[in-house]
């Protein structure tokens, strides 16, 4: 379960925030290549982590010598079922009438 | 000020996107995230005049826009304000405007939708800067992991 107002504190800070976008776009990544393009010692990312790890936003697995971060999905829905963005709101409304005007359509094969 | 502008492809006809966008029947269908139901309206959007919906969202949220239908152009496109209402004072919020532009395509029609003129107040969370591409990586890496949707 997580707390609202612990994932936005956590997201509050920059380096956080561009942290979790990141994992958003591209998937799970290890540490070492979280701090690549950042000037940051890592020391400082991995207390970074930590704080989102502990706010629910993050996970992490350990995988042989690595540990890899991902965005906890569920994390990312409580946020959105939280606010009511508008493009937000249009995509996920484009994507029902994607879908109403697929029932209509004869099955592709 | 945000602008937001948004594609989207379907294999239908321009003329039947058009119905499926403008028509009662079917934007009560579709109107708002999944599991979002609509509660009240006047969503018939071919003709100008005003317009409103009211919307329940599964944890039981309500959610009120309203605004007027500018102008109608089919099946090309539609103009209209809109404006969130307050869910306790009922006060409606600032106004922007919404237009949507059905274009024909090689495999059927692409839907615009432009939304413009919207303050810093008008996305929720959105006091921060970027808010709004990171909630659209959001929607995205949603749909990826079928938390926001049933796929059809």
């Amino acid at each position: 379960m997580m707390i609202l107002t612990n994932a936005f504190a956590a997201l509050s800070d920059d380096t956080r925030f561009a942290v979790v976008e990141r994992l958003m776009k591209e998937g799970e990544l290890p540490a070492g290549k979280l701090l690549e393009g950042v000037e940051l010692s890592a020391p400082a990312m991995s207390r970074h982590l930590k704080v989102l790890r502990k706010a629910g936003l993050i996970n992490q697995r350990v995988a042989g010598t690595q540990r890899l971060y991902s965005v906890r999905p569920e994390a990312m829905k409580a946020i959105v079922d939280w606010t009511m963005d508008h493009r937000m709101f249009w995509e996920a409304s484009l994507d029902r009438l994607e879908a109403h005007l697929a029932l209509e359509k004869e099955p592709e094969e | 000020m945000t602008d937001i502008r948004i594609e989207r492809e379907f294999s239908v006809s321009a003329e039947r996107l058009f119905a499926a966008v403008t028509q009662r029947a079917e934007a009560v269908l579709w109107w708002g995230p999944e599991g979002f139901k609509v509660t009240n309206d006047q969503l018939n959007m071919t003709t100008t005049g005003p317009w409103f919906v009211h919307m329940i969202s599964p944890e039981g949220k309500n959610y009120k826009v309203s605004g007027h239908v500018t102008h109608v152009d089919a099946p090309r496109s539609i103009g209209f304000t809109w404006a969130w209402h307050d869910t306790e004072t009922d006060k409606r919020g600032e106004e922007s405007h919404v237009t949507m532009s059905v274009i024909e395509t090689m495999t059927g029609a692409r839907l615009i939708i432009e939304h413009r003129d919207l303050g810093d107040n008008e996305t929720g969370a959105g006091h921060e800067r970027g808010w709004a591409s990171t909630l659209a990586s959001l929607a995205k890496f949603l749909n990826q992991n079928d938390l926001s949707k049933e796929k059809i």
